[in-house]
């Protein structure tokens, strides 16, 4: 029998919706295998209502409530996760491929020995009960597959905007873990003082919708007519590398090379050229890109589903306006 | 105080990933130090500039054409370093035990006050490696540092997560990895690469002690292309993208 851990993230009491995509995710796997079981652990204190809204399918979640777990610690949650695996007797854990999985599974692999295979976008299960990995390597460029050696696996998953999910009339069982023995060297453990979230803005990791402004926006003010887009639609703004380091724009609203990989389902690129590095940041295919760009030569229009040649200036403040109205009528 | 760097090699931006016959062809490849790992040794250069005394050591495990990377790093204002090149590596498990093995050494079995990393290569882009050789060390890390700042007792640090940031107090020795944001790497003096010619760089012999715990089955381009569907208006994409994704 796979026996499967789902590690689902908290921040602030919510679990994340890229933790809430890989449950469903692992759930279609187990399916597609048969003869599988599916755990979760969730570390920290949530609301549970939400919780248990936002995920089905058979399972029994394991919930460590406790204070300690609220904020991040790599070696409260490290021993958690260890002490789920070897309760259930687990072989493979998932992650959602988020800022905290990459600190914590390095770490885990270590103490468990295990294989430990990053950022996955596609899960390849034809041949045989063996997840293979893919994922674009070297600026996204070429896709490779990796394996894992060991018999214990950790895979951290790129949030994918296909959603493969079936809606199932299951729910998993929650299970409180009462007390969770920690351990008492604190010291040897960074300690997170203070977590401040900032409000009312999607990270572009999460968000279904991007709106991605590059060179061509011209300057920060440009780029109000973005967030305005994002706003509308329920996404994210998200920018090039030139628009950053221009200073128009955060470092975490970076897609690219340098900055995140992204898997939204729609991704509108505006005045960006579509440098390789740039288009490095795009971690699936599946992502429908459309493109407003007034070179009509541009590398984006390439790689982009829909084009509108025209400069952003003129074309946003339209499209902006007809988004609108669309919207009204609906 | 020492301070340890471990720095690796990646294609530059412009290189080109080519295939012949089916096989990766890296030979038109110019590779240069990860962006990442400039962060990462410019905040250990600046430290040392502030803790006199101090002493950054380079770390690498690359072929032996990455000397000239190294000296980039010592122009920059490390003061040694240290080369692995008799072994190849094949995963971020074997690199962490490699670089574990050469830090170990270097320091006589004692351990540096701190080791800096990139937070990932842009080549392959784990970002394993760091936590793993923090692990192996058995001194604390934290991944993605956009802010540093320490004092002889303690360190605290930023980091960046998804949609928020989180304040971290961590000890010495501990182990950082670097995130776009920390600081702007200086640029070298043509004095300073005179100099840095002068400075030592050691070669270091490692073992493997284990497999690999991952391997790679295939890697081929990655195609990209889509055949663009030009609209004349607004309107008309707000149409298509709704009617045949309903994003809206």
């Amino acid at each position: 029998m796979n026996k499967f851990l789902v590690f689902l993230e908290q921040r602030e009491g919510i679990v994340k919706k890229t933790s809430i995509d890989t449950w469903n995710r692992v759930q279609d796997l187990a399916a597609l295998y048969g003869d599988s079981a599916v755990f979760g652990i969730l570390a920290g204190p949530v609301d549970l209502q939400q919780l248990c809204a936002s995920l089905s399918g058979k399972g029994v979640i394991y919930h460590a409530s406790n204070e300690a777990f609220r904020l991040y610690n790599p070696g409260h949650y490290a021993r958690l996760v260890a002490e789920t695996l070897k309760l259930e007797a687990c072989t493979t854990i998932f992650f959602a491929d988020t800022v905290l999985s990459r600190d914590l599974a390095p770490k885990l692999s270590l103490h468990l020995k295990a294989s430990l295979l990053s950022g996955c976008t596609i899960f390849d299960v034809s041949k045989e009960v063996c997840v293979r990995c893919v994922r674009p390597v070297y600026s996204g460029s070429t896709i490779a597959s990796f394996v894992a050696e060991r018999s214990i696996r950790i895979y951290t998953i790129l949030s994918s905007a296909k959603l493969f999910h079936s809606i199932s009339e299951d729910y998993p069982t929650i299970i409180p873990l009462e007390t969770c023995r920690l351990t008492g060297i604190e010291e040897l453990f960074p300690v997170v003082r203070r977590m401040v979230m900032y409000s009312g803005r999607q990270d572009v990791t999460e968000a279904s919708i991007i709106v991605a402004g590059g060179r061509g926006m011209g300057g920060s003010e440009g780029f109000v007519i973005l967030e305005q887009l994002a706003q509308l639609l329920g996404g994210a703004v998200g920018a090039s590398r030139q628009a950053v380091d221009g200073g128009w724009r955060p470092h975490f609203e970076q897609i690219g090379q340098t900055g995140k990989t992204v898997a939204p389902a729609l991704y509108l690129a505006c005045g960006i050229s579509g440098t390789p590095q740039h288009l490095a940041g795009l971690g699936s295919g599946s992502t429908v890109v459309a493109a407003i760009n007034s070179d009509r030569y541009a590398p984006i229009f390439d790689v982009a589903d829909y084009g509108i040649v025209g400069d952003v200036h003129l074309v946003l403040p339209k499209l902006l306006d007809a988004l609108h109205e669309f919207l009204k009528r609906k | 105080m020492n301070i340890a760097v471990c720095v690796c090699q990646v294609p530059d931006t412009a290189s080109v990933i080519g295939f012949v016959d089916g096989a990766i062809d890296l030979t038109r490849v110019n590779d240069v130090m990860n962006p990442y790992d400039e962060y990462a040794l410019e905040e250990a250069v600046s430290l040392k500039e502030r803790f006199e005394g101090s002493i950054v050591t380079v770390f690498s495990v690359a072929a032996v054409s990455a000397k000239e990377m190294l000296r980039k790093a010592l122009a920059m204002g490390a003061d040694r370093a240290v080369l692995v090149s008799n072994i190849v590596v094949s995963d971020s498990f074997q690199t962490a035990q490699v670089l574990c093995q050469a830090i170990s050494a270097f320091y006589q079995q004692a351990l540096p006050d701190l080791v800096f990393c990139g937070k990932h290569s842009t080549d392959f882009q784990n970002g394993q490696v760091p936590p793993m050789l923090a692990e192996m060390l058995g001194i604390p890390s934290v991944t993605g540092i956009t802010a540093f700042h320490a004092s002889f007792e303690s360190i605290q640090v930023e980091r960046e997560i998804e949609g928020g940031l989180e304040y971290i107090d961590i000890n010495y020795p501990a182990l950082l990895s670097a995130d776009k944001g920390l600081n702007m790497p200086r640029k070298t003096s043509i004095r300073a690469v005179i100099e840095a010619r002068k400075k030592t760089i050691d070669l270091f012999y490692a073992t493997l002690c284990e497999n690999a715990s991952v391997a790679m089955i295939s890697i081929e381009p990655l195609e990209r292309k889509k055949i663009c569907k030009f609209m004349h208006s607004e309107k008309e994409l707000i149409r298509h993208l709704n009617e045949e994704y309903s994003f809206f």
